[in-house]
């Protein structure tokens, strides 16, 4: 008589198994796996964020300059507009443009008490861009902006929706498929944002521009696919709407489009070979056939020469006109021509009454081009 | 995505052949064979009733020329399925692939009185082409043996690439007699051992002659004074002319410069020897080494500019190169045994020598800088290698071995293939190969 323990445990392992036979479980989907790109923030970026909610006037140094931040690369202000920075983000946006000038190099920081600021990333030596023709400052530093990304994004206007979740503006699209309706909404601005982390106590008292005189800027990290950016005005990210447009879906249309660029390509490649590719053992009988009517000499200078021979064969497997012609050669002319004469005779000794070759493979062999190398039969 | 990965494969199907197969089939061969080539000799057709006779003796030697490199073999005449029987009439190319024959000589010879022509013409069987142009020889008709070995010459130049050395003379060392009795004088032949002719008497021990770059003279080391003094001769009439030494001065192993004016040599002066230069002009002598060691048997590069010599400054005779003008001179020889005799190669590519080691000797090769040494024969006495005046054949004297013992001239390929001895009636040692004749 079973215990009712054991008569649980039956009961639970009987149900879980028709659970299983069932297939409950078995056809979910796939939980969604949210990622997030996430920055290390370094000890110095740590101590000056904790310095902008608690300044401390007495331990700042005034005249310090912005110590170096380790940085997705921002890109450059705009010449003429009045530029703006972004340290590390806890969340980056990589700036993937390739020919998104560098930044400018981390100014050297004589006196900065930052010590273990995480190494900068190596970054191979670009050009320097040309320097747009801006007001030179003598600190660039950077606006104040509450929230830090790896790329800039303007002042939203007065009257936008300054939200956390970034929402795209959602209009009614009549081409688009008409069954689907969505609810109208307006679009979010996002949050003001610089890209770099900036002491209150040190940001200047008159604006001034980022822009620097002459520096060679490190060059933008490796260029990774660009997403498209997810912003809510389209006004203000034309290039996003550009790449979006450089990198369309393919449709059915491109598919057929490639089918057809392939299938053109054939008439451009006359020598393309059809059908089944030559075995090994073909094309070892082959070299077989040649092999006994090549007569070397190795007491001769023509033992030191290799040469490529070319010649076309018929579907009889015999050569075309009887015609063999010298492709190349490492040797002077004289043993060039002695060795090419015994490379000819060879084909032409050798092919009597065709060599035999797969009929049904003679796009594979009817130009054959074969290299005579006598180094292995040199006098030693 | 999926759009397109399709896209992607499609294009990668269709378009793979293009990038596997495209382009002709491409082999390579490293492996050949090494065997003669086949050539046929249809008898010469002799133009006139005088020439029956001539024509046959120049076709058969031409076989033997061929046929005795030991690079051609002849098909022989009663495998023909078709004959040639005019000079002029076309080719049946498939009977003589048939016969399996590379190469056809076809020719044609001509007498009227003392003066005989022959032509020939030379195919390619198995491409039905012919090679090179049709050419002719003319001359007197007791010159046919010479006229049969030019166009040896051209065909086996035509075929290998390489010039011939059919139509050349041999100087040589012509011995008669037991050992300890025996009688040397100067001889020279053609290069198969025909046309013997004697250059001086029995009178006086000659050794190691040596032709001029052009075949017009010989310098040879007479012992006629009782002392080795180094002559040269005049091949035309035999005249002869010493070189000058002074009294007690021993001079021998000469060899010519390759511009023919200056004479390099051993001169042994008060128990050393040391290489001299001498301008058979002007008489100036100069000095080219001076080591208290024993240095002799100089050999030029063709291009003039450095001397192989052998030395005995290491303890054991060995082989160096030095500057033609002499100077510090460089050890080539290092295998275990003593090296002697060297001969530079008119390719410049190689040195011949003499080597003994464990009392054999030996007629071998090497590179300039001693690499790939080749032993190409071995025997109880080979000694004296001298080259073909296309450097592809050593000929050398082999002695046999006992008092009955007797020498004898053989040519070996370089290849160590076809070692063969020279047909002499008599002794013969001491070769020196000539030029071509013009």
């Amino acid at each position: 008589m079973a215990s009712p323990g054991t008569i649980i445990s039956g009961i639970g392992h009987v149900g879980l198994i028709g659970w299983l036979i069932v297939g409950w479980g078995l056809t979910s989907e796939p939980l969604e796996i949210q990622t997030m790109d996430v920055s290390v923030v370094s000890g110095e970026e740590f101590e000056q964020m904790r310095a902008r909610t608690t300044p401390d006037p007495g331990d700042a140094d005034p005249t310090a300059p912005v110590p170096p931040v380790v940085d997705e690369t921002p890109p450059p202000p705009p010449a003429e507009e009045e530029p703006t920075e972004t340290a590390p983000p806890p969340d980056p946006v990589e700036p993937p443009e390739a020919e998104t000038p560098p930044p400018p190099p981390p100014p050297a920081p004589p006196e900065t008490e930052v010590t273990d600021a995480p190494p900068v990333e190596p970054a191979p030596p670009v050009a320097t861009p040309p320097t747009p023709d801006v007001d030179v400052s003598d600190a660039p530093t950077p606006p104040q902006a509450q929230t830090v990304t790896s790329t800039i994004t303007t002042p939203p206007p007065p009257d936008a929706n300054v939200h956390d979740i970034v929402r795209d503006e959602i209009v009614e699209d009549n081409s688009a498929e008409p069954e689907v309706v969505q609810e109208e909404q307006e679009a979010t601005a996002p949050e003001e944002t610089t890209t770099a982390i900036v002491i209150e106590d040190e940001a200047p008292s008159a604006p001034v521009s980022l822009a620097p005189a002459t520096s060679a800027r490190p060059s933008a990290r490796p260029s990774l696919p660009t997403p498209p950016v997810e912003t809510a005005s389209a006004a203000e990210e034309p290039a996003s709407e550009e790449q979006v447009a450089a990198e369309p879906e393919p449709s059915e249309d491109d598919v057929a489009a490639a089918l057809e660029a392939a299938l053109s390509a054939k008439p451009d490649a006359p020598a393309v070979a059809a059908g089944p590719p030559m075995t090994g053992a073909e094309r070892d009988s082959f070299r077989l056939a040649v092999n006994g009517c090549w007569n070397v000499d190795p007491g001769s200078v023509a033992a030191r020469v290799t040469v490529e021979v070319g010649f076309s064969l018929d579907r009889e497997g015999k050569v075309r006109g009887n015609e063999v012609r010298l492709i190349s050669s490492d040797g002077d002319q004289g043993a060039t021509n002695t060795a090419f004469e015994a490379a000819r005779r060879a084909i032409l000794r050798c092919q009597s009454g065709g060599y035999q070759l797969p009929a049904d493979k003679y796009d594979q062999w009817q130009d054959v081009v074969i290299t005579f190398d006598p180094s292995g039969m040199r006098l030693r | 995505m999926m759009k397109r990965l399709l896209t992607l494969v499609i294009t990668l199907m269709l378009a793979g052949p293009v990038f596997a197969q495209s382009g002709p089939l491409r082999l390579t061969i490293t492996d050949g064979v090494i065997e003669p080539i086949t050539f046929a000799v249809p008898s010469f057709e002799a133009e006139t009733p005088a020439a029956q006779q001539a024509a046959a003796d120049i076709s058969r030697l031409v076989v033997q020329d061929l046929a005795g490199t030991g690079l051609f073999r002849e098909v022989p005449a009663t495998a023909f399925i078709s004959q040639v029987s005019s000079f002029v009439q076309p080719v049946a190319f498939a009977d003589w692939r048939a016969i399996n024959a590379q190469a056809l000589i076809v020719g044609a010879v001509n007498v009227n009185g003392n003066q005989l022509s022959v032509k020939f013409r030379l195919y390619d069987v198995f491409s039905g082409q012919e090679l090179g142009q049709g050419l002719q020889f003319a001359g007197t008709a007791d010159g046919w043996r010479r006229m049969g070995h030019k166009v040896a010459d051209a065909v086996y130049s035509r075929i290998t690439g390489e010039g011939g050395y059919f139509d050349s003379r041999v100087v040589f060392v012509s011995e008669t007699g037991p050992k300890d009795a025996r009688q040397k004088r100067l001889g020279i032949m053609d290069f198969d051992g025909s046309n013997v002719q004697f250059l001086t008497d029995s009178s006086s021990i000659v050794l190691a002659p040596r032709f001029s770059p052009n075949g017009d003279r010989v310098l040879y080391t007479s012992f006629e004074s009782g002392f080795p003094r180094i002559n040269v001769l005049n091949v035309a009439n035999v005249g002869r002319q010493q070189l000058q030494t002074a009294p007690g001065e021993m001079a021998f192993s000469p060899r010519f410069s390759r511009d023919g004016r200056q004479v390099i040599y051993s001169l042994s002066n008060g128990g050393n020897t040391d290489i001299y230069r001498t301008d058979l002009g002007t008489g100036q002598h100069v000095r080219l080494t001076s080591a208290p060691s024993i240095e002799t048997a100089p050999s030029l590069s063709p291009d003039g500019s450095q001397i192989v010599f052998e030395s005995d400054r290491s303890g054991s005779q060995q082989l160096y190169i030095m500057s033609a003008n002499g100077g510090e001179a460089r050890r080539i020889s290092f295998g275990e045994g003593r090296y002697g005799t060297p001969v530079w190669s008119p390719r410049g590519d190689l040195v011949a020598f003499t080597k003994q080691n464990a009392g054999r000797f030996h007629i071998g090769v090497m590179r300039l800088d001693g690499s790939e040494e080749r032993l190409l024969t071995s025997s109880f006495l080979d000694e004296g290698p001298t080259w073909a005046p296309n450097g592809r054949v050593i000929m050398f004297s082999r002695e046999t071995q006992g008092a009955a013992g007797t020498s004898s001239m053989y040519s070996v390929d370089i290849s160590g293939r076809n070692l063969k001895a020279v047909p002499l009636q008599g002794g013969a040692s001491d070769p020196s190969w000539g030029p071509l004749q013009p």
